[in-house]
Order: C-alpha cells, then structure tokens, then sequence
C-alpha cells in the first residue's frame, strides 16, 4: 500500500482530533490513523512526527515519557486546553467548508 | 503565547541538544519496537520483523533528520551545527585552513589599510566647512625657470577683494615671525600672519575665545589665536589662556582664542600661532612684495573653471602695475595642495594593493577549488546516506563563511600595525592626523573574500549533489573534468603576471630610489649640524652681521667643531626666495624672465659644507663691506649665459635694478646645489656675502656647524655659545643635515618599502599557488601516473613533465607580467623623481628569481609524481 503524503493542515487536523480521544504515542497515531481511514492510507512516519513536534512547540499537545502496556516506555503525547481550542475551530471551519461543498455540488 | 513557548522550544533544543537528539533517538526506537512487536504477534521472526519495523519508519536517520529540520526554528539549528562542523573542520585540516585564511587576511588586510590612508589623505574632509569649494590663488610665473607659481601680494589680495566676481570671500597669509618668551625657554614657533577674513573663508571656529576682527587687524592690536598643541605643550592647557598676556619677540600680545586639535593649515601642520596681518601703508600699494598665499571661497554655484576665467581677466588687468609685467593667477583647489607629491604615491599603492588582493583570492579560489573536488566523493557518500542536498550545500557555506570570518578578522588585525606605518606616509601639511579603519572599504573586502570563498567552496556540493551518487561513488577520488584544470591553470598564470608586474614595479622604485639617496648634492653631507635662529631682536643692519659673525664664531670655538659658516636659508629647508637679475649689457627691461636663487652666506660656508669650486674663488676675507660687491654663482647660471666661457669678471645687478643699485662682480662658479629640496633639480642661484648685502631682509640666520665628532654630541655646547652671547636668543630646528636629507627622502622611501613588501608578499602567495595546484593536479592523476609508468616512462619522464607544466605556466605569467609592469611603469612616472629606470637589470633579476622560485613550487610536487610506485598508483583511488 502506497503511502500517500498528505497536506500539512490536514494532518495536524487529523492528529488532534485522535489525540482529543486519548493521549497516545506516535506509534499509536500513526497505527489508529490507518485504521480510521479504513487502511486507505497509512501517514508516513517521516512526516508525523515533524507534526507532532511542531503542534508540540506550539503548545497545542504536551509530552511525556510513560510506561506503555507492555511495560515499554514510549513517549506519549496529549492535546493541550490550546489544543482543543484549535480543533474546535478547525472542525468549524472544516464543516463549513465541506458543508458550502456539499451544498454546491448537489445543487448545480 | 504561542509564540514564547516556540521560542522557548527553539532556544531549549540548541542548548541541551545533545538530550533532546538522545531524546528523538529513544522516540523513534520505541516507534521501532513496538512496530516490531506487532509483527512477531502477526508472525514475522523477530530479524524480520525488526528489519520491516524500520522501513516502516522509513529509516531513523532521514526521520530524524527531518524533525530536525521541520521543527520551528530547525534552520537556526541547522546553522549552529554547522557553524560548529565548520570549525571542527579547520581544527582537523589546520595546514589547510591556515594557508586559507593568511591568504585572505593578507589581501583584506593589506586593501584595507591602504584604502583607509587613502581616504584619509585624499577624500576625508578637511576641517574646513565645504572643504572643496575653497581654492588657493597663485601668480603664474611661466616665464622663469625656478618655479611656475609663486606667491601673491598683499595688494593684489585687497585688489581681488574689491574687485571679484566669483568668491564670497578671500585672505591672505604671510610668513610669520614668533619668538616666545618669559613663561619658558625662548621658543621660536612657526608662526603666520592672516587677514581676519581668513577664519570666515575656511570655515572654522575656534575652539575656546574667539578670532580677531577687522577692526584688530587694521589697528594692528597685539592680539593671536593659538593651536591646540601650543595650548597644551607650552600653557599645559591652563583653562585661563584666553585674555592671558604672552611675550611674542618681546612685545605683550593677548590671547583671544584657541583652534581645535583637528584644524591646520597650509603651509604645514606645525604652525602654532596665528597673528592678525595687519599690512602697513606701503604694502597695501606695492605689487612688488611677494610673500602673500591667498585662499579663496568660491560662490554657491561658480565652478573652477569659471573661477579661472575669471580671475585670469581680472589679474591682468590688476596686475599691469606689478614690475615683471601683468600675469594671470593659478586657482588651484586647496584640496590638490594639500595632497601634493604624495598623491602619486597612494595610487600607486592602492594599485599594489589591490594586486595583492586579487592574488590572494586567486589563491583562495584554487584552494578551495582543489579541496572542493577532493570532496567529490564526500558528497556522494553523503547523498547516498540520504542527507538532504540542501542541508549539504548549507553545510559546505556555513563552512565557507566560517573561513571567510576567520580571514577578514585576521585581515582586520593585520591591518592595523599596516595603518600605523603608513601614517607616516601622510603628507606633513596633513600632519598626524589618525589613519582610521574605514569601514567601506572593510565591508567592500570582506564581500569580495567572501563571495570568494563562497563560490568556490560551494561548487564541490553543487556540482556532486548534481551527479547520481554511484557514479560519484564509483569515479575516485574526484570528479573534476579538463575544464576545471584549465580554469585552474589560467587562475595561476594571472597571480603569477600580477606578482611579476609588482616586482617589476617594485624594483624601479628601488633602483630610483638608490639613486635618490646617492645623488650628489654639491656638498658633503655627513657630521653637519644645523640650526635657525632668529635676527629680529637685532633691529639695524650692522647689529645682525656683528651678532651674526660672533655667534659663527662662538661655535667654531667649540671643541669638535671643525669650521661653522651661516646662510640665510639652510639648503633645503624652504622653498624658492629668488630675484630677478640683470646683467650687465642687457636692456634695462630685460629681467623679466630671469630669475635666480638668492643666498646670503658667511665667508667661510662653503668650505664647512664642503662646496665643490668650479672655477674662481669662494669668499675671502677681503670680500668686506667696503670693497668690490663680489658674487659667486652656481654652474646652472653659468650655463644659462655663459655657456662654453668663464663667467668672472661678468657684472649683474640683482634685488635694486635701476641705477642705484648696484653691480656686483662674479668671481667664482660653485658645483650645484638643489637648495629647494633633494628631488629637485638646482636652480640658478647666486650667492653673496653677508657683509656686502646692503639690507637684510632675512628673518633668521641658518647656522652649518661642521663636526669631528658625533654632531648630536654637541648641541648643548652649541646652545651655550649662542646664549652666551644673548640669553634670550632661541634656537630652532637643531637638526643633522642627514636627518634632513632622510626627511627629504621619506615619502620615496617608503613607497619603495611598501611596494617591495607587497612585491615579496606577492610572490610569496603566487608560488604557494603555482604549488598548490601543482600537487592537488599529481594527486588527482596518480592513477594516470601510474599507469604511464607502468606503461614504460622512466620516473624522469614524469618529473620533466609535470614540472614543465609548471614552468610552461610561470612562464606565461612572466610574459604576460612583463607587459603589466611596462605600462605601470609609464603611470607612475611622477615617482621616479626623474631617475630614468633602467629596465634590464629589474626586469633580469625578477625573471630569475621568479622562476627559481617557481622551479622549486613546481619540482617538490613533481619529484613526488616520479615517484609514485605504479603498483600502488594503480590501487589508488
């Protein structure tokens, strides 16, 4: 299966929306994104964590190093007060957008 | 908010980078791991498992690289490693790194100095307000031979100011006679007469009081304006010199002001006392009375040609009363004045300099070329590893840039003992003013070293992330073609016809500059002491002789003193004081034209200088006042009118040309003397004895002591003898003829230091360039190498070959320098004095030791290819 690249923004939305569930390490992201989607695409490692640094220096997500399940450590990250706020806002904008879309495409 | 803690993030990971990598790297293994354990439970072996684990991760370093790069403020990470990889490098190839940066400080250094004493000499302002509006008027005296421009007269001063058009103002300055006393040693000061308008027309305020006025000037009130240095070296900067009374040649003057540390004017830096001119009646009418330098302002728009014109219409007409006939004036810009002979003598270092910089990034240039290509293979080792190309040509700048700060601070440092020395180039009218870095120029420098450096030091990452790294892998050492050779080689040729033009150049100012130094003076120079003092104190005729001839000799009575004679001017302490003669036969109208030197000696100068008789006698003691007026004159005026016969017995008149006066007799001819100065040619000149002058006009008597011993030895004897006839009497300007003749030559001499420093400093720098290249090109084909000796070439083969490239090379750039030096020799004329350069042996000399030196860059390298063991060479990659 192809690893699609996928636009930035788009990814930032996507990891803040799976973060809003639960705080996960980039491993569990990466892995919860391919399910979601349904294995349409599996997001390339090499562009997540960059993103999750970035959302990190920005304040929207903070990390720490915790036990995993299996007594592992792994790095796990959360979403931030910031960091809701923005999903909040992305999610408006999103559905607006699809919702203006939408509305064209069926009604032409 | 945001924002602070981006900050924050960025700062942190610079700081504690080592943790936040170990960091990055646990991350991205736990990615790893746990991807693997999800495998083996999906039934992979743990070595599988583990083996598509990371190349699901797509590799740690390229993710981790591109975190690195991707974080906010990454690039400012990026930039401080390899800033730091940048110095590690020049810690690790110090041989390198080391010739680099001396080759760009040299060159930086070396510009900049000489560009910041040029500035400083020729375009720094002056202290005047609209420096380059301002002119200096001169009569024009194109029919005489002593000199084309001469001064003015006060009365054509008052004439120019009534009469002009194009200046806003005008003032005249006289030689000024100052001897102070009372609060200190009897000090003789250099001294100037001025009109009041002369503070107007430059433009410069005093710095504590103020300046006299019209009123004081005409009124001839004892007031003077004082400089600086005499505040501080004779008053020790008492905050109460203004309105303070000084003794000024025994009369009480007030001091009403004191210049700035930074004002001077002409006619030399030193002058320490400015007094108001106050022409008596008779002056102001006589056009014959020609001590008088006048500078001008011009008027908002008048340009200098215009000015020219002007004042050319104007001074004829003015000037129909003066007795050698009407002339026109020289305007010349008081800028050019000030600037004088030296002039020359910058540009042509500038030039120099400029040469050294060229050769100098010639060199960087081949360098980092060499190194670059060496690299070929680094670079695609690294771009199969999967660095980003761009993070690799970031690398190779930043470690541009490091080199290209480390030369221009080496160069920053070097130039200022380099600015130090030439300080002492400035011209005295400028005086010692301070040679300040200027920054332009450094800026200009820097940009060019480091447009080099970055250039050439960037190709080898542009040009390998191009090629497809296994071929770069593949193809050696490195991956440089013919073409880049040949750029190479063509870069040699040029330092080398630059080095070679500038020991060329070098080595005529050398050979001038001897010849300078042994030139035959008319006298003998060495042990010969000399000094001023001043006659005003004496104020009729036959008090100065009488003071003058037991003064002469006192100091002959010294022990050590051989014989002691008196001039009015020391030879080449001043320039021209002529008068125009008329010999007898001649028409009564017939002076104009013919002027010659006039000096007024003791009996017995010429024997204590050690003058060379031509024909006739010197003076006797039967030259006396009462007896025959008798004249000696030098070979050019015997050559002027008596060419192929004897002058004695000829008569002529001099100083009174009409019927009163009176007609003196030549009895001798003296070998010439080039009283003006060392480098000039000796003008006519007539000599007379003192006793038969029927005035005297001379402010000062010059006294010649001629020494058995060491003459510093007996200078405070001299001062005794003199003060034992008059204590208040000064002393002036006590100095060895051989420390004025060095004076004389110093602006020669040390262009010539300078210009042989930057000639050796150049070819110094083209033949570490001949062997640079030449090694890096023996290194680069020592596969090929071998293989021709494999194939059968004996090792002397090799040798001849390489090196006969090398010589093929300097050869070519000694041909192409010859021809550059030639034409530099046609500009800097002005700076051989005359001296016409004998080319042959310069040009023999630089040809051989260029190519000796070239032999010896090119065998080193040349001996190591005939050496190379094939088997070996074959290996090599």
């Amino acid at each position: 299966m192809e690893k699609l690249d996928i636009p930035q923004g788009t990814l930032d939305l996507m990891i803040l929306t799976i973060l809003s569930r639960e705080p996960m390490h980039g491993y569990g992201v990466s892995q919860r994104l391919a399910a979601l989607s349904r294995g349409e695409f599996q997001v390339n490692p090499g562009s997540l964590f960059p993103s999750l640094y970035r959302l990190e220096q920005d304040a929207k997500l903070k990390a720490e190093w915790r036990p995993t399940e299996n007594n592992r450590r792994a790095k796990y990250y959360r979403l931030t007060a910031a960091g809701k706020r923005q999903l909040e806002q992305h999610r408006e904008r999103w559905n607006r957008a699809t919702f203006a879309v939408t509305c064209v495409l069926e009604g032409a | 908010m945001t924002l602070l803690h981006r900050l924050k993030s960025i700062v942190l990971w610079i700081a504690r980078r080592d943790s936040a990598e170990q960091d990055l790297n646990d991350e991205l293994q736990a990615f790893v791991d746990m991807a693997a354990a999800d495998k083996v439970r999906a039934g992979a072996t743990p070595a599988e498992a583990h083996r598509l684990a990371v190349l699901e991760l797509g590799g740690v370093e390229q993710v981790k690289e591109r975190v690195r790069s991707g974080r906010h403020g990454g690039w400012l990470d990026a930039a401080a490693r390899d800033v730091s990889y940048g110095l590690r490098q020049v810690r690790r190839n110090p041989g390198f790194f080391g010739v680099a940066i001396a080759t760009l400080a040299l060159g930086i250094g070396g510009i900049t100095a000489m560009f910041s004493t040029f500035d400083a000499v020729l375009i720094r302002p002056l202290p005047y307000a609209d420096a380059d509006r301002l002119v200096m008027i001169w009569d024009a005296l194109a029919n005489t031979d002593i000199t084309s421009k001469g001064n003015s007269t006060p009365a054509e001063w008052i004439e120019w100011r009534r009469l002009n058009t194009v200046f806003t103002d005008l003032a005249a300055s006289q030689p000024g006679d100052a001897t102070l006393s009372g609060d200190g040693d009897p000090e003789q000061v250099p001294s100037r007469k001025v009109t009041w308008t002369l503070w107007s027309v430059l433009g410069a305020p005093p710095m504590l009081g103020r300046v006299f006025t019209e009123d004081e000037d005409l009124k001839s009130v004892r007031v003077v304006v004082i400089s600086y240095g005499l505040w501080q070296r004779r008053y020790g900067g008492a905050s109460d010199i203004i309105g303070r009374t000084i003794s000024i040649n025994d009369e009480a003057y007030e001091v009403i002001g004191v210049m700035p540390r930074s004002f001077y004017f002409m006619p030399s830096r030193e002058i320490d006392l400015w007094m108001p001119a106050s022409f008596p009646g008779w002056m102001r009418t006589n056009f014959t009375w020609h001590d008088a330098q006048i500078v001008a302002r011009l008027k908002p728009g008048v340009t200098l040609q215009h000015a020219r014109e002007a004042m050319t219409s104007l001074s004829l007409q003015v000037t129909a009363k003066d007795f050698r006939g009407p002339h026109p004036v020289i305007v010349t810009p008081l800028r050019e004045e000030i600037a004088g002979k030296t002039q020359t003598a910058l540009i042509l270092l500038l030039g120099a300099s400029v040469a050294l910089l060229l050769i100098a990034c010639v060199n960087l240039t081949n360098l980092l070329l060499s190194r670059g290509a060496a690299r070929g293979r680094e670079v695609a080792v690294r771009l199969a590893l999967g660095a980003g190309r761009g993070r690799l040509v970031g690398q190779f700048l930043t470690e541009s840039l490091v080199l290209a700060a480390l030369g221009t601070l080496a160069g920053i440092a070097l130039s200022v003992p380099a600015m130090r020395f030439l300080e002492r180039l400035v011209p005295e009218a400028m005086g010692a003013g301070r040679v300040t870095l200027d920054w332009r120029v450094l800026v200009f420098s820097t940009a060019l070293g480091l447009a080099a450096a970055v250039t050439f030091g960037l190709a080898p990452a542009l040009r390998g992330s191009r090629v497809a790294p296994q071929e770069g892998l593949r193809g050696g050492r490195g991956t440089a073609g013919a073409r880049s050779h040949r750029f190479q080689h063509s870069l040699i040729v040029v330092e080398t016809a630059l080095a070679v033009a500038l020991l060329v150049c070098g080595g005529l100012l050398l050979q001038t500059f001897r010849h300078l130094r042994n030139t035959d003076l008319g006298f003998r120079r060495e042990r010969l002491l000399t000094f001023e003092t001043p006659l005003f104190r004496y104020k009729d005729f036959d008090r100065r002789v009488a003071f003058v001839n037991a003064a002469v000799d006192n100091v002959r009575a010294i022990p050590g003193v051989v014989s002691a004679g008196a001039i009015n001017l020391i030879p080449f302490t001043n320039f021209a004081t002529a008068t125009f003669y008329l010999l007898e036969g001649q028409p009564k109208d017939g002076f104009a034209g013919q002027a010659a030197l006039i000096r007024n000696v003791s009996r017995d100068y010429f024997a204590t200088i050690g003058a060379q008789l031509r024909e006739g006698r010197f003076f006797t003691a039967s030259d006396r006042k009462s007896s025959l007026r008798v004249a000696v004159v030098n070979e050019p005026f015997a050559n002027r009118h008596f060419a192929g016969r004897s002058p004695l017995g000829q008569r002529f008149k001099f100083g009174e040309l009409d019927d009163d006066g009176h007609w003196f007799t030549i009895v001798g001819v003296v070998k010439p003397i080039p009283e003006t100065g060392v480098l000039d040619e000796a003008k006519p000149a007539v000599y007379r004895v003192r006793d038969q002058c029927e005035q005297i006009d001379d402010l000062n008597a010059g006294i010649v002591i001629r020494t058995a011993v060491e003459p510093a030895s007996i200078v405070p004897a001299v001062r005794q003898a003199i003060w034992s006839l008059d204590k208040n009497q000064p002393l002036a300007r006590i100095q060895t003829m051989e420390a004025i003749v060095n004076h004389q030559l110093s602006t020669p001499s040390q262009s010539t230091t300078l210009l042989g420093a930057f000639a050796l400093l150049a070819l110094l720098l083209a033949s570490l360039g001949i062997y640079g290249v030449l090694s890096y090109a023996v290194t680069q084909r020592t596969n090929e190498i071998g293989v021709r000796m494999a194939l059968g070439a004996t090792s002397g083969r090799i040798l001849v070959a390489v090196g006969r490239r090398g010589l093929e090379l300097t050869l070519c750039g000694l041909a192409i320098g010859l021809g550059l030096a030639v034409i530099a020799s046609r500009l800097m004329t002005a700076l051989l004095y005359g001296v016409r350069p004998d080319y042959v042996p310069t040009v023999a000399i630089v040809s051989i030791v260029l190519v000796g030196v070239a032999a010896v860059a090119c065998f080193v390298p040349a001996r190591r290819a005939s050496r190379i063991d094939p088997m070996l060479a074959l290996r090599h990659e």
